[in-house]
């Protein structure tokens, strides 16, 4: 291969690897308070409730998924609250509406009474380890129909993705980097195939 | 052959730089390409969930005589031959009976025993193999809404601690990644847009989203 592919592809790896970089890390930490879920513990938690008068919109009763999420939405514009709506919890008999609200340091409860058309907010702000594993879930597999209804959950999951593909990039690159350092040829293939063969070793004990 | 301290620390450090990426690259990239299909339920190939297996089946059981539910979980595991990490429903167990799932990536199985009438039945929910990847990159054990689950399987603390493995590797190779790069002198401004231009990216959604009114 000629010499200009190989420098394009060092300097590509390079670049790409710092701009990556921190959201590795973020992914990276993030594992940890994910493992180890009683570890450290929450450190911010704070809960303030207030009181508003809002003007409930019409149908979101009967609303249901996405449509329903809409019009939460304008609630939300009301009070003045941005993020991921995460389900909304209907109560029928009592005439009220649950609405979690995140997005990473805060979490948002908003408990809408629709007969009295008020609503009363609880804000719980997050610690910085519940921030990073929140972006590490975000948007994930879960309510999948209404999920990525705020502009900046959905930049996040294109950011998460476009993370996963340059780190394959990277991970391909490096193994050609790799290969051309002759020198390094053997040890580097032992430490492969050590690592595949824990890799299907592990893998094979938990599922098999 | 390097002489000097730095030299030697900057060969050592691209060593490492690539020795790690080469131990972890199967690692990697089980939890990129499953980051992805957590990332996208809607993507048809990905939809494991309706293509499981599930099958019923009752056993007699000899009544367990340990105290703990822990305890006689295990021996009605023993009994059933079923070997997995064990979670408790949320609301408490009716008297004189014991309820639990036993996971394993790919295999599910209710146990519902019957401690009056010494029977157990079981509902086994198998999943394909994408399934089976898609619950390894969540397997640990432990569950963020729940700080009372706790692992109980020794297999389910070996994938943890290669979990674990796994990111202290990559954030050496971030770190050595840096040393790297600063030993470039010619590159270090070109360095600092991209890096600046992550750090910059990251923190608005790790610090900056949460004062977004």
């Amino acid at each position: 291969l000629p010499k200009s592919f190989y420098t394009w592809t060092r300097d590509l790896h390079l670049y790409f690897g710092l701009l990556v970089s921190p959201f590795v890390v973020v992914f990276a930490i993030s594992v940890f308070f994910l493992n180890h879920a009683r570890l450290p513990a929450p450190d911010s938690a704070t809960t303030t409730a207030v009181t508003r008068s809002v003007q409930v919109p019409v149908g979101i009763e009967q609303a249901e998924g996405k449509e329903r999420v809409q019009l939460a939405g304008q609630i939300l514009s009301q009070v003045g609250v941005a993020g991921e709506i995460n389900f909304i919890r209907s109560l029928p008999k009592e005439h009220r509406l649950i609405v979690p609200v995140v997005k990473p340091g805060v979490e948002i409860t908003i408990d809408v009474n629709l007969k009295e058309q008020t609503v009363t907010l609880s804000e719980r702000r997050t610690a910085f380890w519940e921030r990073l594993s929140y972006l590490h879930r975000s948007p994930g597999p879960h309510n999948a129909a209404i999920r990525g209804n705020w502009f900046w959950t959905r930049s996040w999951q294109w950011l998460a993705d476009a993370t996963v593909y340059l780190v394959l990039f990277l991970s391909i690159t490096g193994v050609y980097l790799w290969v051309v350092i002759r020198s390094e040829r053997k040890v580097g293939l032992i430490l492969l195939l050590t690592g595949a063969l824990s890799f299907v070793g592990i893998i094979y004990a938990v599922v098999a | 052959m390097p002489s000097s301290p730095s030299q030697k620390m900057e060969v050592w450090n691209r060593k490492a730089h690539f020795y790690l990426g080469l131990y972890f690259l199967f690692f990697l990239w089980l939890f990129s390409f499953t980051g992805l299909l957590l990332n996208h339920p809607q993507w048809r190939f990905a939809q494991f969930w309706p293509e499981r297996k599930e099958t019923h089946y009752e056993r007699p059981i000899q009544p367990p005589s340990s105290v703990s539910e822990l305890d006689r979980a295990r021996e009605i595991m023993r009994e059933l031959n079923l070997a997995g990490e064990i979670d408790w429903p949320a609301q408490k167990q009716a008297a004189r009976r014991l309820d639990f799932t036993v996971n394993r990536p790919g295999n599910t199985n209710r146990v519902s025993a019957d401690l009056v009438q010494n029977r157990a039945a079981v509902q086994q929910i198998q999943i394909n193999s994408l399934g089976v990847m898609n619950v390894l990159h969540t397997f640990s054990g432990t569950r963020i809404n729940n700080p009372a689950a706790t692992r109980d399987w020794t297999l389910t603390t070996i994938w943890v601690v290669a979990m674990d493995a796994l990111a202290v590797g990559l954030l050496l190779m971030v770190l050595s990644s840096y040393y790297m790069w600063y030993r470039l002198k010619h590159k270090r401004r070109w360095g600092l847009i991209w890096l600046g231009a992550g750090v910059l990216s990251c923190s608005f959604f790790a610090v900056g989203l949460g004062w977004l009114r």
